[in-house]
């Protein structure tokens, strides 16, 4: 929980935003942005005092970037998250993903764009426990309405590629976490999103699980799929292409 | 999406098992209660077709009130309109069952026999015959229950009585009638020459609702019930009847209900985590209300299946077990199976709408943060 503070930090201004696309430690000017955040706030009541989970955030995000996201706990990091992946409402600012302003679009949209546009990975993985490898993986592109074959088709292939070929009819208690997690990835790759937001994907898993995982991070940031990873362990950090660390709700070094 | 929804269910077997036997036990009653209400609802449509073109003429002190002698039956023979009048003697014939198997005495003047039971036809012999004293004419169910056969001797009143003619079967009152000719019945029973009521039959060009009420003040002492007026009293009898059975069915349906809403509800408590993965991976609110809604729906349908089948056969058990005795107690028509089908799904339908609507409700953040 970020500390309560007044709000005072004046709003980030367009040159600040402009500052950061140009530190951007990717270095490939010509890489498309892919996603930008723009004075994103959150403030939330407790009781009658006012919380700000994030403050005037800026991140300009170009595709294929492997983004850490570093920070105290309750510093805001999944908020943002939450915020980018419009699980929540943001108090202000905008999040502009693909061309798309998320803060704008219709609550009866949202799923859609979460669908279409947004993959998400949980440090708990968040499988469906009754369904299988295979099935969690198509879960989205139910959903999307995709045919049975085509998804059944997809998927198989995104869990071949991620080294879970053999384990496609296992239901999440047979899997390892390590297994788990990447079948979450999988998951989260299944309708091409422009972004996968994850938090703490390596949180619950030993060392070589987490250095597997950051493997197929770069593995698929290289291939152009652009990643926001919210993290503790610098060891992920370290991987990634660029990171943010944020504190009390306000993103200081970027 | 229907595999997900049997799946669902199919992960909580005993939970989902004791759900759906809710429901069934509900469309149980109402199979059963609904069976007697539609027994009940025939043998009024086929008892209100078969005397439908008659007036009916009482003592003003009702049917049981005596008054009404075959004078009566001159006098209203005498009113204008008036094609044709009998009285008919009508007892119980069990008197020490309290008629409480619906077996009656009908006393007809033999003459009048055939056009008083029209338009119910003779399975075999002949209907009564001007002359004919000891002779019975039985309805179906008397003919089965006694083993009677044409020239088969009927012991009525201490009396031997010949069957000359069996009724074919109507599902109606006919079915248990003993007719034996007036005067006949009127010394068995020494009533002397008193009848219970009197059948008036109007001229085809009369209205009956008009005639009705001109018997009703030509004939002192009379009161009358004209085809309509019957309908309508027997009808809000019949409605009566059905309101107090179905409903009590209806309820234990209701109680099958709340069983699914409390099931649904501990459901989508459970999986509060599961609903905030799947909002979060894009489910739109309509594919949340599906599965929950879609569960519940299953749930009443596979209930209402359940419910249907034993009802069936528990009612033809009883219908089996009561074939002894000879009464026909329920009657299982497509109508009533049709209706127990839809309220089983309503029933689930109704019950899973508001556990839906908070799953669908659900904020994905919040949800997700669930334990």
């Amino acid at each position: 929980m970020p500390e309560i503070r007044i709000e005072e930090n004046g709003l980030e201004t367009a040159e600040k935003l402009e500052k950061e696309l140009n530190k951007s430690n990717l270095g490939n000017k010509e890489q498309k942005i892919i996603m930008q955040v723009e004075n994103l706030s959150k403030t939330y009541s407790q009781g009658k005092i006012l919380v700000h989970a994030l403050r005037c955030a800026c991140i300009t995000v170009r595709k294929g970037e492997l983004l850490a996201i570093m920070g105290p706990s309750g510093s805001g990091k999944s908020t943002l998250l939450a915020l980018i992946g419009t699980l929540e409402k943001a108090t202000d600012g905008k999040v502009i993903l693909d061309g798309i302003d998320l803060t704008s679009v219709p609550e009866k949209l949202l799923p859609r764009v979460r669908r279409e546009k947004i993959g998400f990975i949980f440090q708990h993985y968040n499988l469906i426990p009754t369904l299988s490898a295979l099935e969690n993986v198509e879960l989205s592109m139910r959903f999307s309405r995709v045919p049975k074959k085509e998804r059944e088709e997809r998927a198989r292939k995104l869990l071949e590629e991620l080294g879970l070929g053999d384990r496609l009819s296992h239901k999440p208690s047979e899997l390892s976490g390590g297994e788990q997690q990447r079948v979450s990835i999988a998951r989260a790759l299944a309708n091409k999103p422009a972004v996968i937001l994850a938090d703490e994907p390596t949180g619950e898993v030993d060392s070589k699980t987490r250095d597997s995982i950051v493997r197929v991070f770069k593995e698929l940031s290289e291939k152009g799929q652009t990643i926001l990873v919210v993290t503790h362990d610098p060891e992920v950090a370290k991987e990634c292409s660029r990171v943010l660390r944020i504190t009390d709700g306000v993103i200081k070094d970027n | 999406m229907f595999d997900l929804i049997i799946r669902n269910i199919m992960n909580r077997k005993v939970r989902s098992a004791l759900t759906v036997c809710g429901i069934a036990l509900g469309i149980f009653a109402v199979i059963v209660m609904g069976a007697m209400s539609e027994n009940f609802h025939q043998t009024f449509e086929r008892s209100m077709s078969v005397t439908s073109d008659k007036i009916r003429v009482f003592a003003e002190s009702g049917v049981f009130g005596g008054g009404l002698t075959d004078e009566k039956v001159s006098d209203v023979l005498r009113v204008a309109g008036v094609k044709d009048a009998y009285g008919l003697l009508m007892t119980t014939f069990d008197e020490d069952k309290m008629g409480m198997t619906g077996k009656q005495i009908l006393g007809v003047p033999p003459e009048k026999s055939s056009v008083a039971l029209y338009p119910v036809e003779l399975k075999a012999g002949r209907f009564l015959n001007p002359g004919d004293s000891y002779n019975v004419v039985v309805g179906s169910n008397i003919k089965r229950e006694y083993q009677l056969e044409i020239g088969s001797k009927f012991e009525i009143h201490d009396k031997y009585f010949t069957v000359v003619g069996i009724l074919d079967y109507t599902g109606s009152i006919f079915d248990n009638a003993v007719i034996i000719p007036l005067e006949t019945a009127q010394d068995l029973y020494d009533v002397g020459n008193s009848v219970s009521y009197i059948f008036a039959v109007p001229d085809e060009r009369v209205d009956a609702e008009v005639l009705s009420k001109r018997i009703e003040l030509s004939v002192k002492g009379t009161s009358t019930l004209s085809p309509d007026e019957l309908e309508v009293q027997a009808r809000q009898s019949f409605m009566i009847f059905s309101v107090i059975t179905i409903s009590s069915g209806i309820l234990a349906a209701i109680i099958g209900g709340l069983c699914v809403m409390n099931t649904m509800l501990m459901s989508v408590t459970e999986r509060t985590r599961e609903f905030g993965i799947l909002k979060a991976i894009g489910a739109e609110t309509r594919d949340i209300l599906l599965l929950t809604l879609g569960e519940a729906s299953c749930m009443g349908f596979l209930g209402g299946i359940l419910g249907i089948l034993v009802g069936s056969v528990a009612v033809y058990i009883m219908n089996a077990w009561l074939a002894n005795t000879r009464i026909v107690l329920f009657l299982i028509t497509p109508r009533l199976l049709v209706i127990a089908m839809l309220f089983a799904l309503l029933i689930g339908a109704l019950s899973g709408l508001y556990p839906a609507y908070r799953a669908s409700k659900m904020s994905p953040m919040e949800a997700l943060k669930h334990a």
